[in-house]
């Protein structure tokens, strides 16, 4: 099966280790993610500018490419350009003024967009639907006492209107980790914003939220958090290490992405993982656990 | 033909400053049918009606044409002066050349024309009305309460001390209600047991209510005054007649399961009465939970039945009521909290509901009125009241304020430090409302008082954490973002209907809105009734409303019901749509379109039967019938065709 | 200027409640349309309207009241229905489908009611004598 997917700028860079993980593991399930041609960035940072009707132009044109491409369905991985992308979606059939004036603004492009035409759907939306049974078959190692964390954070469930699963209680990680044999714990953060709009401007407000995310997730007892969001990812990898330089007490965790649990379980080759993209380094714990 | 008399009215200079009434005359003067055609300055005035009566007899009129104001304004004082001259009102038209003619018209020749089209079209219905006779119907001076927490047990005391005898069913063993479950009640925090017992207590010996608990509605049929309804008597495995309430069964019975009574926190024997001072102080049998029932073994509470009341062949039992009326009081539950989420959805056991904290409150309750919490029978020292869980929240559950949560989230604080002195309340509220006499005045002992900590924003989550549960939410007054340890949390969960209350409306035909709730018949003006004549509202079922509201809504309820009791016939406007059974060729158009079950097909006959009591007189019958056999009266096909070639004809 | 007639059927509950409104607050409006107060919109036969174009209506308006407010529960809702298809069949009939009008208006709308008369009137004028 072929599916058109969108990869988004991160994916291509810091993101390597996520896209590596993903891409071999939907072949496993024969499903090729075709990438769009010629795509640009899904528009995510144009999210906060004052004139929200331009921000969704960008978002906009990746749909309409998307459309051409002949797929229905279009595949993400990252959480910021699913939101992103969904978010234009919703908007476009909500309100049939505003989907007017961009089709004005575009006239020159010819292909209008009203919102049903494609389909957006999040890696892990697609592995629910393969389903349990599937995924236990490709499973080749198997794991003991090994806990994991799963992290949602915003992007994959808010606003409502665009979540993949509960806003509150999601559990679709959970249900996808654990076909694969995992043990995952809850903690009570995982839905909690990791405060990455904060970067620049106030970082600490991201140092405390990541502190209160990480301190919950070990103190539940996991041994790695997992998640799907590039900006996430960043925050809670890399901010630990400055955490830590303050706090010595600090208790560091690993951070993954979920596709690389998934990889390794799948036997696909460990390369793909980048393990020099991390900061805090996962492969003593993976070791230990047998997966590497 | 009938003879018309057409009464032109100046209305002083309302009308004739834009119609000219002489022209109106000299037009109508000739008009077939019209005999007698006189204007004057005021009709609707002690001499203009005169006139019209002296006319009458004079002329030998067979029926009038008044050209005037609104028929709203003053149809009702024309047909009542020709009634005095022996006419039958249904012989009196109006013609409004008023609102919707001179007053919205200025050029006088367009008005004047305006006004004889009006007047011909009207001397056009008036030529072919019938003379009708109010339709008279019976009335079973009986009524029904459905339901018996405050609420029914209101309204049935009071129907049955106006006389009449009332059927007072409940779906449960014993009547009360879920006030029954209150600890004590704002704002003088009497008890509720106190308060409502004497109450249960006269229902049980007044003379006129029977008294159905343990039973359910499972039909309706019939119409006001004559309503039939199927009830049926759930099995109770226990011959009532014979049982003495003694009591021995229960305290002998081995199993014992989690009470509904008690909100899941206590628990209650197989064989049971939901609370000591139920009424009837019997119990039931709870056959899916009884060892006898399960594994065919035990029999305890047979064997040791003084009377020997325990019967395990017993079977559902139906019966059939006539009433003439009923008032629906099913009452309310409250939004289950496994609906809430970022609350726990009810997985945190120190998580409890408003309802579940009133039993822990309550001296007769698992606790004895002790503040222990579910978890480990610890005393809480910090709780934290939630308030709008679920109400107030269009986005995800409702949009309505469930009225009562601000109020009882007072009390619950403040009862809460009166049994833990060194114990902290905190509120989190969105706004307070305490209308309602003496309410602010709770509200403000509270505070000051009882020191309970308000702080108003919403809280986004909680989780457990360490034996606490941690309590995310934001202080919008100080705009610092909160976090509470706290021992417990109550939620002051969404007022929602009762379950099945929507089967049973519709068992009824009576209206629910988007929330379920049953709707009255006018917002403010007819609060108390339902849209169903002979069918009426009282307490929750309608909408949320605390204790006193609801009592004075079942009084309402009951007068109604005296109301329409009051004399043994009832009286309906004869404007129905009939059957003419040479025409009628059992299509059955009618009976699909019409709103009431007025119309009935009679397939043996292959005419369609019409119950003239059931019949609004919409005419939507009348309009769907393909052969002419269904007439509204007095709104025939004739009379409208010859209405609209009265105007289209000049 | 050519005057067309028009038959207006309204329901007693709103529309003609409306209509008085109109008259109770002094508005004015075009004269050309003339009122037949039945008790709900769905007495109206289709027939009734038919009538009425033969015999010389240029329009026909029906007024009831606003969906969920029908004082007979359902009755604007298969007023609506027989209307929209009504309008289907006069159009095959030569008779264009805007002479008919089905519109809801309130007791408390005197002034859209006076509003609605005014556009329907300027409408049918618009489509001139109907010719059958």
């Amino acid at each position: 099966m072929e599916i058109s997917y969108f990869p988004g700028c991160t994916l291509k860079t810091n993101g390597r280790n996520f896209e590596g993980t993903a891409l071999p593991l939907l072949e496993l399930f024969d499903i090729h993610a075709k990438e769009l041609d010629d795509w640009y960035c899904c528009g995510v940072s144009f999210s906060q500018s004052a004139d929200n009707l331009m921000q969704q132009i960008a978002p906009i044109r990746t749909l309409v490419k998307a459309k051409e491409s002949g797929n229905t369905r279009l595949l993400t991985l990252c959480a910021m350009c699913y939101n992103t992308l969904q978010r234009a979606i919703f908007f476009i059939k909500s309100d049939e003024d505003k989907r007017d004036i961009i089709h004005d603004f575009m006239y020159r492009e010819g292909t209008k967009f009203y919102g049903d035409e494609v389909e957006v759907v999040h890696l892990l939306t697609l592995l629910k639907e393969i389903g349990s049974e599937e995924i236990k078959k490709r499973v080749k190692k198997k794991v003991d006492e090994f806990k994991i964390a799963p992290y949602y954070g915003c992007m994959l469930l808010r606003p409502k209107e665009v979540a993949i699963d509960s806003s509150n209680a999601p559990e679709i990680m959970e249900e996808i980790l654990e076909a694969a044999g995992c043990e995952t714990t809850y903690f009570p953060f995982k839905t909690e914003c990791c405060a990455s709009y904060q970067i620049v401007n106030n970082s600490e407000i991201v140092k405390a939220r990541t502190k209160k995310i990480v301190n919950s997730a070990v103190k539940n007892g996991a041994d790695v958090i997992v998640l799907s969001c590039p900006l996430c990812f960043y925050n809670l990898d890399e901010i630990q290490i400055e955490i830590k330089k303050e706090d010595k007490n600090f208790k560091t965790i690993p951070v993954l992405y979920f596709t690389q649990i998934l990889a390794l379980l799948m036997g696909i080759k460990s390369e793909v993982n980048n393990f020099s993209l991390h900061y805090i380094d996962p492969t003593p714990v993976l070791k230990r656990k047998g997966l590497l | 033909m009938k003879k018309i008399g057409v009464f032109v009215c100046h209305c002083g200079i309302n009308i004739s400053s834009t119609v000219d009434i002489e022209a109106v005359k000299e037009a109508l003067k000739n008009y077939p049918g019209v005999t007698h055609i006189e204007d004057y300055k005021y009709m609707c005035s002690d001499p203009g009606q005169n006139l019209l009566k002296e006319r009458i007899k004079e002329k030998g009129l067979d029926g009038v044409v008044v050209a005037a104001c609104s028929p709203t304004l003053h149809e009702n004082t024309f047909r009542t002066a020709v009634m005095l001259v022996g006419m039958n009102l249904y012989n009196c038209e109006i013609a409004n050349i008023r609102e919707q003619c001179s007053w919205v018209h200025k050029d006088k020749k367009v008005a004047t024309k305006k006004a004889k089209l009006i007047i011909k079209s009207v001397v056009e219905k008036a030529l072919l009305n019938e003379e009708l006779e109010p339709v008279k119907v019976p009335v079973t001076r009986r009524a029904m309460v459905v339901g018996a927490g405050i609420a029914g047990i209101q309204a049935a005391l009071n129907i049955a001390n106006s006389g009449y005898e009332v059927v007072l069913v409940d779906k449960n063993p014993s009547i009360g209600g879920r006030m029954a479950q209150l600890s004590e009640t704002f704002p003088t925090l009497d008890c509720s047991q106190c308060i409502l017992t004497p109450k249960m207590v006269e229902v049980s010996q007044n003379k006129n209510i029977k008294l159905m608990t343990y039973s359910e509605v499972v039909d309706v049929s019939g119409f006001v005054g004559n309503f039939k309804v199927k009830i049926k008597k759930k099995v109770k495995y226990v011959d009532w007649d014979k049982c003495n309430g003694c009591g021995i069964c229960i305290e002998k019975c081995p199993v014992t399961v989690s009470s509904e009574f008690n909100q899941g926190v206590g628990k209650r024997k197989v064989i049971y009465t939901p609370f000591p001072q139920a009424v009837p102080n019997k119990p039931v049998l709870d056959a899916e939970n009884c060892t006898y029932f399960i594994k065919g073994k035990c029999q305890i509470c047979k064997k040791l039945c003084p009377p020997d009341a325990v019967d395990y062949t017993q079977v559902d039992e139906f019966v059939e009521e006539e009433v003439g009326a009923i008032v629906v009081a099913t009452g309310y539950d409250t939004y289950d909290i496994s609906n809430m989420e970022e609350f726990g959805a009810g997985k945190i056991p120190d998580v409890i509901d408003g309802l579940t904290f009133e039993r822990l409150l309550s001296s007769s309750g698992p606790t004895n009125g002790e503040v222990r919490r579910p978890s480990d029978g610890k005393i809480p020292k910090e709780v934290v009241f939630i308030s709008c869980v679920g109400s107030r929240d269009p986005e995800h559950h409702f949009s309505y304020c469930s009225k009562i949560c601000c109020m009882y989230s007072a009390k619950h604080a403040m009862l809460y430090k009166h049994r833990v002195p060194d114990g902290q309340p905190f509120i989190f509220y969105m706004d307070v409302r305490t209308g309602g006499k003496g309410y602010e005045e709770f509200y403000q002992r509270a505070q000051e008082e009882d020191k309970v900590i308000y702080l108003r924003g919403k809280v986004s989550k909680l989780y457990r954490e360490d034996g606490k549960i941690v309590v995310c939410g934001i202080d919008t007054l100080s705009g610092k973002y909160v976090e509470l340890n706290a021992d417990m949390v109550v939620l002051a969960t969404a007022i929602r209907p009762s379950a099945g209350v929507n089967e049973f409306a519709r068992l009824l035909k009576i209206h629910y809105d988007e929330n379920g709730f049953l709707t009255e018949a006018h917002p403010k003006l007819r609060p108390v009734e339902s849209l169903s004549a002979g069918i009426y509202l009282a307490g929750c079922a309608q909408a949320p409303k605390d204790i006193p509201d609801t009592i004075a809504q079942a009084s309402g309820a009951a007068a109604m019901v005296a109301n329409l009791f009051a004399s043994d016939h009832l009286l309906h406007e004869p404007l129905i749509a009939g059957v003419n059974e040479d025409l009628c060729s059992g299509c059955g158009f009618c009976v699909t379109v019409c709103p009431y079950d007025a119309r009935k097909l009679n397939k043996e006959e292959g005419i369609v039967e019409v119950n003239e009591v059931l019949c609004e007189g919409c005419g939507s019958c009348s309009a769907s019938c393909p052969s002419g056999a269904a007439q509204q009266k007095n709104f025939t096909d004739t009379q409208l065709v010859n209405m609209v070639k009265a105007i289209l004809k000049d | 200027m050519f005057d067309p007639k028009i038959i207006a059927f309204y329901c007693k509950w709103c529309t003609s409640a409306g209509a008085d409104l109109a008259g109770t607050s002094r508005m004015t409006y075009k004269p050309n349309i003339v009122g037949i107060r039945v008790m709900c919109s769905s007495r109206v036969d289709p027939e009734h309207i038919l009538d009425a174009f033969k015999n010389g209506a240029d329009g026909v308006l029906i007024g009831g009241c606003h969906p969920g407010d029908c004082h007979y529960e359902s009755g604007n809702y298969k007023t609506q229905k027989r209307i929209t298809l009504l309008k289907k069949m006069i159009n095959d009939l030569g008779i264009d489908k805007n002479r008919l009008r089905l519109e809801w208006i309130s007791a408390a709308e005197g002034k859209r009611f006076a509003k609605v008369v005014d556009e329907f009137t300027d409408e049918v004028q618009k489509l001139g004598k109907l010719k059958i």
